[in-house]
């Protein structure tokens, strides 16, 4: 984690809309050398029996990450990039606090490790400044990683927004959701 | 980093560290029983209870960490605890002494972790009494003048005899070389981690070299030094010993002061595993949340309920205008609710795309 | 003798399918890789590229190949996965002789390929050299194509050679064969990129070429506008400007009734019509009586719908077309297709940036491996068997009279018919597992029983293969050199990574020395694979697919070459008829008129529901490949009976309920999954999977007068609820008896 080459102008943006539900990002998010073969991204139908829609969700890595907060075992930190990292396997208890309290329903408890783990933007290859292998198959590029200027040259009708509402709850991430142009944030409640 | 005193948590850990030094000066009836040569090694014990009990004090008061204490804790009290009682001994069998969780992670790396903790734990139980004066050996004096008798050896506890053994048996020299085997386990374990994570591309991004590498290199310093010790003494007729010595001095005494802060710090954690198992056995049993999206369980009302508190305290709120929570919806309810208000943006503007 | 030797049961424990899943850490060696080989996905036509990372001769992972021009690192779900081929415990490592009653016992390759030979030529002396007969598959390069084509006709003799192919996109072919005189799609898929108008009709692109996805979004981001004709929401579907839910076997109308529109309200390109095309006249003639009206009865789309999409479609400025199996599966398939070539002659719309018409070919060598004579009535070059000039030309470059090559043979399901009534009495297949992948299996069964001697060619003992007497162990598409053509018309280097386990061996070489063993060693005779292409190049030459000035070291330098390429100087046509030079005889793009006529098989009061096939993003065809790889059968585990709710309801059918479906072909059951995404009057079953659980059971063997291909997408079917529920995974659909 020290020597790192990490890209700083390089931001993660989703947009649901253009999910496919392929799961090419689940299939390729298993082959991210710090998951050992589990995948971390979920796909899943929104309402199979009236719609085809489908979601995609990474981890957003929250400003202030509510299931660092809610760890009892001080297991999740957030590093200097702000990438919120999976649990410390070493501290981990298994409690599911995390699992229950992400607003965006991102941790997975792995009962056969009896451990929570997490998406933790490939870190294994964002580190190294390539691209998350997520955004990198993503054939609808629901999942796009790149510059700000990438993306609005690309979708120049779409703002990236990361400032979500929970009822009263403001939750600020470092991941982007394109929106609609001139969207300041994204009320999901 | 800011560091500001912990109050509570200083005044208990400092009761607890003055409790043991009582303790041990009794035990060693009146240091009698104590052994001045491992006079550091007593200091750096003592900074390590200090230490741990301040951190574990300090951690506890983490609203999510203080509400399993508590919830334990009125189990206890409330005689609920009892029904658990069988799944707190599986589960410490399985989790504490076997840390079966680890297996599904990789054979190898449970064979590892098992080596490495069952040596560790082992010498912790054998070093940290002698340290503190509470177990010694003695001659039992009955056969020391004797020249023509097997000389036996008494072990003492709190200067209290539970064991004689023969020198020179085969328990004696068991006794004798515990320390042995747990070296041999510890550095066999760290060596197999060693390897993993200077050659597992996974772990070579994520890792730390002061919180995953350097105690590694510490308890193999530790393990091979200890051996050292041993060996010079009986094969090499003491050279280098006194190097080695203070090495394994240095290095333990260095282990000791960090296990409040460092990657040791799980050891005194790992218990709580089996805390959240109960806690969620007892939550079960008190009833399911169903999420309002998919209509389907997904934890029970206990965590959910406590889970709104936590956030609470912790300075969230996830409250709804119609008086419900976010925190009633499951995770797979929250990513679709997430999408289903995308998409419900989208629309409203007319363009899905661009 | 090609009866299973022993129970299917057994067969399966041995050769499986298993599922192969990576070790838990992944396989070692992939973060310090021996070689790292820029290849492509074996799976499907958009042949993405991808690098397989190896170490010591066995792919360990993948590794996104970000600098490919079509694709750029994005890969589907079968192609991140699809390194799990490699190191699987079902390969074959050497040949295999059927021993009654004990199942497949090893043989030597010596003696393996001798009963080949021996067993060739009994069947031909004893009724012909046309009762043995050769299938092949499109999954195999363009070099294996080419061979297997001069294989047949000059090693073996015989007229009948056919491909899977003939399951795929012969409809298409012989569609743009009519018009253009050409089988290719016309444009390159970056001309999507600025298209106004995109119409999609019979293509679930988000589940059988993910990765194109991609350009059709680039294109919407662009502020394109998506018509998608399909009877079911897929998920392009959901969010397009337009959704046609038509109803399955009605494709014909709904373009007439279009092309209708187009002439009613004159959004026609009269210069381009006039200038390029002729029959316009004939054609709209076809359509006349073809109204909004008329149109929403037969297709069950409301006409204001019709209305608004062909309105759209006419007055775009720019546009792209495109089309697949859901409106080429079809007894009037190369009707349909040349209903959607109607519409874009009508608007003048081709040959031109961000002017597109396409079929999105399926198979990974779909396009190369059908212009390269391992086809009944081709030759090299998409050269005609019948054309007397083409023969001459052909027989010249492979050194044989005119006379002995042999002529037009049956195609692919004419064979099997052929095999029944006892005809054809032999057979080498490689490349295809008809057990699975044609309809009315259980037909195709009986036919295999009857074959007196079939030899399978196959990394994996797959369905078909279990009845074979003998198996010669094959090779994986990393484990031989090669070309392969994408859909979009573009020549692709196929790299090999690592040489055959075992005994196996690449099927090239298993190929020539059947050629050898035949008699034929001096025509068959290559110092590499490059000296094959060299060949084909050369026969291709004067073709329609012409790829004389196509290669390898052009196709390395560039990533690619579209073809025609005529000479080594030509850059490649990455957009055909920009000349406005068509390739038919008269130079012109052809109108065909065409009128509507009824599937083969509609609803009646006995077999009320219409019954459509297609595919799961997570399989690949008949699954031979992807029904071993452990998370893709994970991802989808088995096939579902789609239904809408209203006729669930009307059969008193409950989610997740097993459903018998029923044709006059037989029966089978599935799990029913009530969702308000399909049309109210019709089914969905995909069809990957073999045995009990297979869709092909049910499906009807109607051919294509034209290119007969057989009508998967439509047929009739009766329903009824067995009560019966299973959970998602609990049978085991992927090795289904």
């Amino acid at each position: 984690m020290e020597v790192t080459a990490y890209k700083t102008d390089m931001e993660f943006f989703v947009d649901m809309q253009r999910c496919i539900g392929c799961k090419a990002c689940e299939m390729a998010c298993a082959e991210c050398e710090t998951n050992g073969h589990e995948s971390m991204i979920h796909v899943n139908y929104v309402e199979r029996a009236v719609t085809i829609q489908t979601t995609v969700q990474v981890c957003m890595h929250c400003d202030n990450p509510v299931c660092a907060r809610v760890c009892p075992a001080d297991a999740i930190s957030k590093d200097d990039f702000g990438v919120v990292h999976t649990a410390n396997t070493a501290r981990c208890i298994g409690c599911s606090n995390c699992v229950m309290a992400c607003p965006f329903g991102v941790p997975i408890k792995e009962e056969k490790y009896d451990m929570m783990m997490k998406c933790n933007m490939c870190y294994d290859r964002t580190s190294a400044g390539k691209k998350p292998m997520c955004a990198t198959v993503c054939p609808s590029q629901v999942l796009f990683y790149g510059t700000r200027e990438e993306i609005s040259r690309m979708r120049p009708n779409s703002t990236p927004v990361n400032t979500f509402l929970f009822g009263a709850e403001i939750v600020t991430t470092k991941v982007n959701i394109m929106m609609p142009k001139g969207s300041t944030h994204l009320r999901i409640h | 980093m800011h560091f500001s005193l912990n109050k509570k948590a200083a005044l208990i850990s400092f009761v607890a560290t003055v409790v043991c030094v009582v303790i041990s000066f009794y035990g060693s009836r009146k240091l009698q029983n104590f052994d001045p040569a491992l006079i550091a090694y007593l200091f750096g014990t003592l900074f390590a209870l200090f230490g741990g009990i301040y951190r574990y004090c300090v951690w506890l008061q983490r609203p999510p960490t203080w509400l399993y204490f508590k919830r334990t804790w009125q189990l206890v009290f409330n005689g609920r605890f009892f029904v658990h009682a069988w799944t707190l001994i599986t589960d410490a069998i399985k989790n504490l002494l076997f840390q079966q969780f680890i297996y599904p992670r990789g054979k190898k790396r449970w064979i590892a972790h098992f080596m490495l903790a069952s040596g560790c734990m082992a010498a912790f139980a054998i070093t940290i009494p002698l340290t503190l004066g509470w177990i010694n050996f003695t001659l039992d004096p009955s056969t020391a003048l004797d020249p023509g008798m097997t000389k036996l050896y008494n072990a003492n506890f709190f200067g209290f005899k539970v064991m004689s053994f023969q020198l020179g048996s085969a328990l004696a020299f068991f006794i004798f070389h515990a320390l042995t085997w747990c070296s041999w386990l510890v550095i066999a374990g760290a060596v197999i981690f060693l390897v993993r994570r200077l050659t597992n591309a996974g772990l070579i991004a994520s890792q730390t070299f002061e919180g995953d590498l350097l105690p590694l290199i510490l308890l193999i310093i530790i393990s091979v030094t200890g051996l050292g010790l041993n060996f010079s003494y009986a094969f090499m007729k003491g050279i280098a010993y006194d190097f080695m010595s203070v090495t394994h001095a240095i290095s333990v005494i260095l282990f000791l002061v960090w296990i409040p802060f460092g990657k040791f710090f799980h050891i005194i954690q790992r218990p709580a595993q089996i805390g959240a198992h109960i806690y969620r056995r007892e939550g079960e049993k008190k009833g399911m949340a169903v999420c309002p999206h998919t209509g389907k369980e997904f934890t029970s009302q206990l965590h959910v309920d406590d889970l709104k508190r936590v956030t609470r305290e912790l300075g969230f709120d996830f409250t709804l205008e119609d008086g419900s929570s976010h925190l009633d919806y499951s995770p797979e309810g929250k990513r679709s609710l997430l999408a289903k208000a995308h998409l419900k943006a989208r629309q409203e503007n007319g363009k899905l795309f661009g | 003798m090609a009866k299973l030797p022993v129970s299917p049961e057994k067969i399966i424990t041995h050769f499986g399918p298993h599922l192969n899943f990576a070790p838990q850490e992944g396989y070692p060696g992939r973060d310090e890789p021996d070689a790292t080989v820029k290849t492509h996905c074996c799976f499907c036509g958009m042949q993405c590229g991808i690098q397989l990372l190896v170490k010591n001769n066995k792919v360990v992972g993948f590794e996104p190949w970000m600098e490919f021009p079509f694709n750029e690192g994005r890969l589907c779900p079968k192609g991140v996965q699809r390194y799990l081929q490699d190191n699987h415990p079902d390969r074959l490592l050497e040949p295999l002789q059927r021993v009654e009653g004990e199942g497949f016992k090893p043989i030597a390759w010596d003696d393996a390929l001798n009963r080949v030979t021996t067993a060739i030529r009994q069947i031909q002396a004893a009724h012909g050299k046309d009762a043995f007969s050769i299938l092949s598959g499109v999954s195999l390069t363009n070099e294996k194509s080419y061979l297997m084509g001069k294989f047949a006709r000059v090693a073996v003799k015989t007229a009948n050679l056919d491909y899977n192919g003939r399951l795929c996109m012969v409809s298409a072919g012989a569609g743009n064969k009519k018009a253009f005189g050409l089988d290719r799609g016309s444009n390159n898929y970056a001309d999507l990129e600025h298209a106004e108008v995109i119409i999609v009709t019979g293509a679930n692109v988000s589940e059988t070429f993910p990765t194109l996805t991609h350009w059709l979004w680039r294109a919407r981001d662009n502020g394109a506008k998506l018509i998608v004709i399909d009877p079911r929401v897929i998920p392009l579907a959901r969010t397009a400007d337009i959704h046609l839910a038509i109803k399955p076997g009605t494709d014909s109308a709904l373009y007439g009734a279009m092309l209708k529109h187009l002439v009613d309200h004159d959004l026609l390109d009269h210069d381009f019509i006039r200038e390029h095309t002729t029959g316009f006249a004939d054609t709209i003639a076809a359509v006349q009586d073809y109204t909004l009206e008329w149109a929403e009865a037969i297709t069950g789309i409301e006409k204001e719908k019709i209305r608004q999409a062909a309105d759209l479609w006419g007055r775009a400025s720019t546009s792209f077309l495109l089309h697949a199996r859901g409106i080429e599966h079809h007894s009037k398939g190369v009707e349909n297709v040349l209903g959607c070539i109607n519409l874009v002659l009508a608007t003048g719309r081709i040959g031109r940036p961000y002017c597109g018409y396409a079929t999105i070919t399926g198979q990974g060598n779909g396009q190369g491996g059908r212009e390269h004579g391992h086809k009944c009535d081709q030759l090299p070059g998409n050269r005609d068997i019948t054309n007397p000039e083409h023969r001459k030309y052909i027989a010249g470059v492979w050194g044989i009279p005119e006379a002995e090559l042999p002529g037009k043979g049956l195609t692919a399901w004419e064979l099997i018919e052929a095999i029944h009534q006892g005809e054809v009495k032999g057979l080498l297949s490689i490349c295809f597992n008809p057990l699975v992948s044609l309809p009315n299996n259980n037909y195709v069964r009986e036919a295999l029983e009857k074959l007196e001697f079939y030899v399978c060619i196959d990394f994996f003992l797959n369905e078909t293969a279990r009845h074979a007497d003998i198996v010669l162990a094959g090779s994986l598409h990393e484990e031989e050199e090669g070309t392969v053509t994408t859909a979009e018309g573009r020549v692709v280097r196929i790299r090999r990574a690592v040489t055959p386990p075992g005994n196996a061996r690449t099927d090239t070489s298993i190929i020539l020395d059947l050629a050898a063993r035949l008699g034929e060693a001096d025509k068959f005779t290559y110092a590499d694979t490059e000296a094959i292409f060299n060949e084909l190049r050369v026969a291709s030459k004067g073709g329609t697919a012409d790829y004389y000035g196509i290669t390898y070291k052009k196709i390395e330098d560039n990533m690619g070459i579209f073809w025609p390429c005529p000479s080594e100087e030509h850059p490649g046509t990455p957009r055909l008829w920009e000349d406005r030079q068509f390739a038919t005889p008269d130079g012109k793009a052809h109108f065909n008129p065409v009128q509507f006529r009824e599937p083969s098989e509609v609803t009646d009061s006995e077999f009320p529901v219409v019954l459509t096939t297609g595919r799961v993003v997570s399989q690949y065809l008949s699954g031979t490949q992807t029904r071993r790889i452990g998370k893709l059968v994970g991802l989808i585990p088995e096939p579902l009976l789609e239904i809408h709710p209203e006729l669930a309801q009307r059969y008193n059918i409950r989610q997740r309920e097993t459903v018998r479906v029923t044709t006059r072909r037989g029966s089978a059951e599935f799990p029913a999954n009530i969702v308000e995404t399909i049309r109210k009057d019709t089914v969905f079953i995909p069809y990957h999977w073999p045995g009990k659980k297979s869709a092909n059971q049910l499906t009807i063997g109607t051919l294509d007068p034209v290119s007969k291909i057989p009508e998967f997408k439509v047929c009739a079917c009766q329903l009824e609820p067995l009560g019966i529920f299973t959970q998602p995974g609990e049978t085991n659909a992927f090795d289904s008896i």
